[in-house]
């Protein structure tokens, strides 16, 4: 590698320098201010700002970076910047804006305040990870990015060490996700092994003018997919969901469900697109190679996780065990439009994200302050809230209407473009199945909301006062939800712009 | 069989059977020591394979480093030697099934699979290029690995603090 592929490859990977260098101030920061922290939070705020102007700036800004040597025709590189990724990535920095909030709001959070400063640097080791992950072409890269993303994590979950749950939730992860990663890391071997390389352009190439035994192949995918699937919580690889997402912080288990799931989509589509994918045809569809059939694979493991997550949550009397399972039930969602394997697919996919972020991240903020001020977040303990608390009770309402998918909401339009993307490829009777389980998902949301207003107050209900900040941030949150319900053509537009991943 | 097969086949053994002790022995001192004749045999393994640098290092790092203080450990904090681990094993029937088929299917594709092999060139040193690897092609996972130690190290301070009240 010569030195003027060292600077453009730089310059390509601005964000990622940025989030590392602020990770290392936050570190000197917490070293130099010992006794106030207040000031740690804008530092991670300052450091979001930057990377989240030189992300934008990514969706044009496009191209290879580290590329190898001369030995290689391809010269494409192990990082991939482009405006698929720069999608991503604008998702987990949205989500990091909003973590730092939620954070600064957080009862659990604040009663460890002097370690707030571990707790932001792990917060940009995840988003490094993250970062990494959108863009990587390079299996040592994705692994590496996955187990810098993993190990921040397991701590977080773990962070506020007042109730033995939270220990549970950092230990249930730690061996579930060393189990994946394990199998991950032996798909890559195998991958290697068969292809003699790593990177994910020279694998498609290496595939594609191969004979290649197709048992083998299957295999290492499905284990690499084990990897993904822990990351996106999709069945069979969800066991740790439920237990981690009760037990870590909130705020942690909120940024769980949005941000590390973008990830891991981002990872999935990369992955096959990269390195099974020859072309695009004239209506958008992927030209496979016929050597693994992750059609298949995609669609079974989409419906189990979508049925599975629904009815689960229909037996949850903890509203956070309920979000849970709900976030595995839109990963299956997710998962159906990655595999119509189309652009018109991944669309659906983007926009379907986009919406979700604030949707979910919005239920929680809520159950948060609901659980700062009454400390439960069992659901019977709502009764009545919605008399006593009418803002919240109103706001959750509306979150959860979007989570179930009907207008006029954003969730609504999200539901609507998959199930057209479904239609569009002929898969109606997945589609059918997809939409029996939002009528199954309709239950357990509305059940929150019948103990919230249909159940009378009684003495015990508590009134939850919220301040004018959370409420105009509660408003922040609920104005896309509700705006692009109804007008959501520009969110449309930016996900079809993003859909190019580079490297055909 | 030749003599190299021979070799392969002795640190094989020695591997297998140290994890097997290692997983079933009651005794959590029998259990660091036999852990580390599997990572020593590992080592052995990577050496006959000609890398001679990964061997070093995992002696280093595992066999001198980890279980050393894996040992010490053991032997600093009092009472644990008394302490019966739960070795017993649940769900046996199951794990059987699932371990068989695992296990059979990586047989098949072990035996089966033509893999992108290359014909060994005269076994050289490894260091030399696996420095120069790191630190031009392989550069970004070099410092990102510095990353993931950086926030191994806050994390590992992380869990082990003591929430005070």
């Amino acid at each position: 590698m010569n030195y003027e592929n060292l600077y453009s490859s730089l310059s390509l990977i601005q964000p990622e320098i940025t989030i590392s260098v602020f990770l290392l101030l936050i570190v000197v920061a917490d070293l130099i201010f010992d006794k106030n922290k207040a000031l740690i939070p804008f530092l991670a705020l300052a450091g979001l700002i930057i990377a989240s102007v030189q992300v934008i700036l990514q969706v044009t800004n496009t191209g290879y970076a580290f590329p190898f040597s001369d030995v290689y025709l391809s010269r494409k590189g192990m990082v991939t910047v482009d405006a698929f990724g720069a999608f991503f990535k604008l998702i987990i920095i949205i989500s990091s804006f909003i973590l730092v909030y939620f954070s600064y709001v957080s009862d659990e959070i604040k009663k460890s305040e002097k370690n707030l400063g571990e707790y932001y640097a792990l917060i940009f080791g995840m988003i490094l990870g993250m970062f990494f992950l959108s863009s990587a072409s390079d299996l040592i890269l994705i692994y590496v990015a996955l187990e810098l993303l993993s190990l921040s994590s397991y701590v977080l979950a773990g962070f506020s060490k007042l109730r033995t749950r939270n220990s549970e939730a950092s230990l249930k992860y730690l061996i579930y996700g060393a189990t994946s990663s394990g199998l991950m890391l032996f798909g890559i071997s195998i991958f290697y092994g068969l292809s003699g390389t790593t990177n994910l352009y020279e694998i498609n190439t290496f595939l594609a003018s191969h004979q290649i035994n197709h048992l083998t192949l299957s295999f290492a995918s499905i284990l690499i997919f084990a990897g993904i699937g822990y990351k996106i919580s999709s069945v069979p690889f969800h066991f740790w969901t439920p237990d981690v997402y009760e037990g870590a912080p909130i705020s942690i288990t909120a940024y769980l469900s949005v941000a590390s799931k973008a990830a891991g989509f981002a990872l999935l589509v990369r992955f096959i697109k990269s390195a099974f994918v020859t072309s695009d045809d004239s209506l958008g569809y992927w030209e496979i190679l016929s050597v693994f059939d992750w059609h298949s694979l995609l669609i079974l493991v989409s419906i189990l996780t979508m049925t599975l997550g629904n009815l689960t949550a229909l037996w949850q009397n903890n509203i956070k065990r309920m979000l849970a399972y709900s976030s595995i039930a839109h990963a299956g969602y997710m998962l159906l439009g990655v595999a119509v394997l189309s652009n018109q697919g991944l669309v659906a996919v983007l926009i379907y994200f986009f919406f979700y972020l604030f949707m979910n991240l919005g239920a929680f903020f809520i159950v948060m302050l609901i659980a700062n001020k009454t400390g439960s977040e069992e659901i019977d303990d709502y009764n009545g809230l919605g008399y006593t608390s009418p803002f919240l009770g109103v706001a959750l309402t509306l979150f959860m209407v979007a989570l179930i998918g009907l207008p006029p909401t954003a969730g609504f339009i999200g539901k609507l473009y998959l199930f057209i993307a479904l239609v569009d490829a002929q898969m109606i009777t997945v589609a059918i199945i997809a939409l029996l389980n939002t009528v199954i998902a309709l239950y357990y949301y509305i059940r929150v909301l019948k103990h919230m207003f249909l159940t009378k107050s009684t003495v015990e209900t508590q009134t939850v006062s919220v301040i004018r900040p959370n409420i105009i941030f509660i408003i922040f949150m609920l104005a896309p939800v509700l705006i692009f319900g109804v007008y959501f053509g520009p969110v449309v537009d930016f996900a079809k712009r993003c859909v190019q991943i580079l490297g055909l | 069989m030749s003599l190299y097969d021979i070799i392969f086949y002795l640190f094989a053994l020695l591997v297998l059977v140290s994890a097997f002790i290692t997983v079933t022995s009651k005794n959590i001192v029998h259990s660091a020591f036999s852990l580390m004749f599997t990572l020593f045999g590992v080592a052995g393994i990577y050496v006959l394979l000609g890398a001679d640098f990964l061997g070093v290092v995992q002696l280093l790092v595992y066999v001198g480093g980890i279980l050393i203080l894996m040992i010490f450990g053991v032997m600093m904090t009092n009472e644990i030697t008394n302490v019966d681990i739960k070795t017993g094993t649940t769900q046996v029937v199951p794990a059987i099934i699932g371990v068989g088929l695992f296990a059979g299917a990586l047989t098949s594709m072990m035996l089966r699979t033509g893999w992108n092999s290359q014909p060994s060139e005269n076994m050289d040193t490894t260091t030399y290029a696996i420095g120069k690897l790191l630190l031009t092609e392989y550069v970004l996972i070099f410092e990102l690995l510095g990353m993931l130690l950086l926030v191994a190290l806050i994390g590992a301070a992380s869990v082990a603090r003591k929430e005070k009240e």
